[in-house]
């Protein structure tokens, strides 16, 4: 096996009382682009903390190319980082701020020059050398500080929730040119952010924290299609559960029955860290089938609402239990023209395409 | 990582030393002063040779003490009121007004605060020397009102700046008189400026030496004065029991604006 | 206005005039007793004894009063430097430290801020003086073998007026680096910077106009200082608020005390014109 490039091991970090990330491991190949995905709280920015050197873990290593980096002070790390916040330097102008850690590197008057015109050129801000940065957009100051972050070619880049602060239409805009970025340079970036879609567009893998835990590592689609954990189901793509009992299980198939009696046979069963007979099933709304007629096996549901959108259609129904099943149909399902509110109708599904977490 | 107190590294012990230096420095001549005022020595030897209770006893068995005590009170309740109301009335101006020139009036408002007093103790001395109220308590009051009342519009203006007046249109709108709704609404929703504004023109008035030099005359004394012109002639540690009280003073005043504080977050 | 219709017509007519009753009362106590006594005052400037710049002239001309402007800027420009020096390290670490120890070195700030004037003036007096406790520490520290005057000099006043300006120093710029984001220090650690090229090159940079700021407003305020200098100084090493001072009580010469006061007068007010203008750390940049 060779050595990984970056490997993070058991890293734990601690507040007093407070646990801000439990046990976080993780390989990052060279010139991945990997992403920490997780909702607030989640230890993710604490990690990355961690591998700038901001913070020192309570536990735990950090390697780069097999060398422990935690006896190496922030300022000698060589690595680059974008942050949460706008960090240029408010007394520096644009070129000043770019061309500060070659400065900070002793490099010639004329080398600076000419890499600070490349790092400008690289994020689209060629000509706004001689700005203050307290004179442009949020959009363009986070572009700068990608340029001052990847001017000394670290080898790896660290971004910390960077478009957060930017509205939608400027954050695709930005997350398309940071894919280009990577692709350009090839320079290995590890990005945080909490939201999937960004996670799912940019990243190469994911890693879902929760809790100060990493719940699974995968590619996106791994992570939809085959999610480790009830919450990794649940925060990637959108997603339905509903209760049901254990019959029987081997093998990692489960034998299930859910409300209403109906009984599905050959589940993917994911077993959590709860045991016992009763489990949770993942029903995704695009795997659902409607019907106005009666199938077999088919869960019994009312017709709770209707919402058109778009491209699709969403069908919001309740089992005779009261859980609620959101169902996205194809515009133009036949199914359609045949339900309304109010309307009984029955759901079908494959019971591969679920997962049950215990 | 300058600014991340975990991170400082060798800073830390410096700054930490440094500062403890310093809190050092600006506490202990307070400490030493209540000290000396219960030491026996007339000649302030420190550490004292024994204890004793008598420059207090000196300082209130001589009704010179009391008196000038009693005068800066006085002139520094007047000032108060005052100040209070003058300041209150001149924010409400400079906060609601529409007229040209506000910023002027205000920088004109402030200039007291940062001239040198000694220039308007001399100015003021020489038109109450023509006016006749040189020496006397009407004299007095005016000096020290010059020098509060930026203290209140400061202190008054602030709090008018973070209360929208809407809130009064709206008392208006229920039926109260203009000056009715000010005083129900406005005043009240301001009290914590207002305040500011009563405890800083206290002090200014209760605490100030130089206006009040050129403004004394033999019989008519403020505890500063008083304090002045017994320093002037020996270092008595009757001196330190009138600072030890003063200083006292200062501590409650400290806790009671605390407690205020507290209260209006609560 | 839809308001204004709805109230009486007083209220209406105060709108139009745009509230400017309010600040009448303000106005007129302003107008007679501060500006119009300091015009007074600098017009007996250039008329006593008789018309002219004279007294101006010997103001500016005699070495005796050179002496004292001379005191007088060395001593502002000491303390100035002094009370920045010490102060910075102490609001900067005030800005970042737990607030639980920052509560106390506050309460110890502003305790010796709000202490009487006289009685602090008081205490360097006898803390200071040929008996005292410096003195008789430094001996016994082997420092020193005979006591050093402390008082009666512009050391004394130095040591005084330091005391009485830090507070000024410190809380404005607490405020100054609370302001500053930390992630910005962090930014510039990653690019490289060590300890000493964060601080030279970024943290002094963007604390730099509210030092000024700062620095310049206690230089204006020792300037114009007369308590501390008066007792800590002594005669010999008069300060220019102890001259005007001066020429009025002991001399009542108003001619003389309304030219030095002027001077004064006009180096405070174009030091806080500067200020305002280019230092103010509010102002957008
Ligand atoms: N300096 C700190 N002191 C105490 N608790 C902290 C500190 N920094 C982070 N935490 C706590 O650690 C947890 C993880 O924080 P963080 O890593 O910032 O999460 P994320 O970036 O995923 O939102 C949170 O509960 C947070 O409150
Ligand atoms: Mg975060």
């Amino acid at each position: 096996m060779t050595q990984p490039f970056l490997s993070i091991r058991g890293i734990r970090k601690t507040y007093g009382q407070v646990t801000a990330v439990k046990n976080v491991s993780l390989d990052v190949a060279q010139g991945e682009f990997m992403t920490f995905l997780g909702p607030s709280g989640s230890g993710k920015s604490t990690t990355l903390y961690i591998l700038a050197g901001f913070q020192d873990p309570t536990d735990g290593d950090i390697l780069l190319n097999g060398q422990s980096l935690l006896s190496t002070p922030s300022h000698k790390r060589n690595i680059g980082m974008v942050f949460q916040r706008y960090t240029l330097f408010p007394h520096l102008t644009v070129g000043e701020n770019v061309a500060f850690p070659l400065r900070i590197r002793r490099v010639g008057q004329a080398e600076i020059a000419e890499r600070v015109k490349k790092a400008l050129k690289l994020v689209r801000l060629e000509g706004f050398e001689d700005r203050k940065p307290a004179l442009m957009s949020g959009g363009q100051q986070q572009r700068v500080a990608l340029a001052r972050a990847l001017v000394y070619n670290p080898p790896v880049l660290l971004m910390d929730e960077p478009l957060s602060a930017l509205d939608k239409k400027l954050r695709e805009e930005i997350q398309f040119e940071i894919r280009r970025i990577h692709q350009e340079t090839g320079v290995t970036i590890l990005y945080v952010t909490h939201d999937q879609e960004e996670a799912l567009r940019l990243s190469d893998r994911i890693a879902v924290f929760s809790q100060g835990e990493i719940d699974q590592i995968g590619t996106g689609p791994e992570l939809y299609a085959n999610p480790a954990t009830h919450f990794v189901a649940g925060f990637i793509g959108d997603s339905n559960f509903i209760n049901a009992e254990i019959l029987s299980s081997a093998d990692g198939k489960a034998k299930l029955s859910l409300p209403g009696g109906t009984v599905i046979d050959g589940v993917p069963m994911h077993a959590g860290k709860a045991g016992g007979k009763s489990a949770s099933l993942l029903l995704r709304p695009e795997r659902l089938s409607l019907s106005s007629t009666q199938v077999g096996n088919g869960l019994a549901v009312t017709i709770n609402d209707i919402t058109f959108l778009g491209n699709n259609i969403e069908v919001s129904t309740l089992t005779g239990s009261g859980e609620s099943l959101s169902v996205r149909l194809p515009f133009g399902h036949e199914a359609i023209s045949s339900i309304s509110r109010g309307d009984q109708a029955w759901l079908s599904f494959e019971p591969k395409s679920t997962h049950a977490f215990a | 990582m300058l600014l991340d107190f975990d991170k400082l590294g060798g800073l830390k012990p410096f700054l930490i030393g440094l500062t403890v230096l310093v809190c050092l420095f600006l506490i202990l001549p307070i400490v030493f002063i209540a000290a000396l005022s219960f030491g026996s020595s007339q000649w302030l030897i420190f550490p004292p040779p024994s204890w004793t209770f008598k420059w207090y006893q000196m300082l209130f068995s001589d009704p010179r003490w009391l008196w000038s005590a009693l005068t800066s009170l006085k002139i520094a309740a007047i000032v108060t009121v005052l100040s209070v109301i003058l300041g209150f009335l001149a924010a409400l101006g400079l906060n609601r007004g529409t007229f040209a020139g506000r910023e002027a009036l205000r920088a004109l408002f402030l200039t007291p605060m940062i001239l040198p007093v000694v220039v308007l103790a001399v100015a003021l001395y020489a038109l109450f020397l023509q006016l006749g109220l040189a020496g006397t308590t009407v004299g007095f009051i005016i000096a020290h009102l010059l020098i509060a009342l930026p203290f209140s519009i400061i202190s008054i203006g602030n709090a008018l700046e973070g209360f929208d007046k809407s809130i009064e249109d709206a008392a208006i709108l229920c039926g109260a008189s203009p000056w009715e709704a000010r005083l129900r609404v406005t005043v009240p929703a301001v009290s914590h400026g207002i305040f500011a504004a009563a405890i800083f023109s206290f002090l200014a008035s209760w605490d100030e030496v130089v206006l009040a030099i050129f403004m004394a005359s033999p019989t008519l004394q403020t505890l500063p004065v008083k304090i002045w012109a017994t320093l002037r002639q020996d270092l008595t540690p009757v001196i330190a029991a009138a600072s030890t009280i003063l200083i006292a003073f200062t501590i409650l005043l400290m806790v009671a604006a605390a407690l205020f504080r507290k209260g209006r977050k609560a | 206005m839809v308001l204004s219709a709805t109230t009486d017509g007083g209220q209406r007519s105060i709108r139009r005039n745009g509230s400017f009753g309010y600040v009448v009362p303000a106005l007129l106590l302003i107008a007679f007793f501060f500006i119009i006594p300091v015009l007074m005052l600098l017009m007996r400037s250039v008329l006593e004894p008789t018309p002219g710049l004279q007294n101006y002239q010997e103001l500016l001309g005699s070495t005796t009063y050179l002496r004292v402007f001379l005191n007088t800027f060395t001593v502002a420009g000491l303390v100035t430097v002094v009370a920045v020096v010490i102060g910075f390290p102490v609001a900067w670490l005030l800005a970042i430290m737990p607030d639980k120890w920052s509560r106390l070195v506050m309460a110890i700030i502003v305790l010796s801020m709000w202490t009487n004037l006289l009685a602090r003036t008081y205490a360097w007096m006898v803390l200071l003086q040929r008996t005292g406790v410096v003195n008789k520490m430094l001996i016994s520290l082997g420092i020193i073998d005979k006591p050093l005057a402390l008082v009666n000099n512009l050391v004394g006043v130095t040591i005084g007026m330091t005391y009485i300006m830090l507070p000024f120093v410190i809380l404005p710029l607490i405020g100054i680096l609370k302001s500053i984001d930390p992630a910005i220090l962090r930014a510039a650690a990653l690019c490289g910077a060590n300890k000493r090229q964060c601080f030279t090159r970024v943290l002094l940079p963007l604390s730099l106009p509210g030092i000024a700021s700062g620095a310049l407003m206690v230089f204006v305020m020792s300037l114009g200082y007369y308590v501390t200098p008066a007792l800590l100084g002594g005669t010999s090493n008069m300060m220019l608020a102890e001259l005007v001072a001066q020429f009025v009580q002991s001399l009542v010469n108003w001619g003389m005390g309304g030219a030095a006061a002027l001077v004064l007068l006009l180096v405070t007010m174009v030091l806080y014109a500067i200020q305002l203008k280019f230092l103010n750390p509010n102002r957008v940049r």
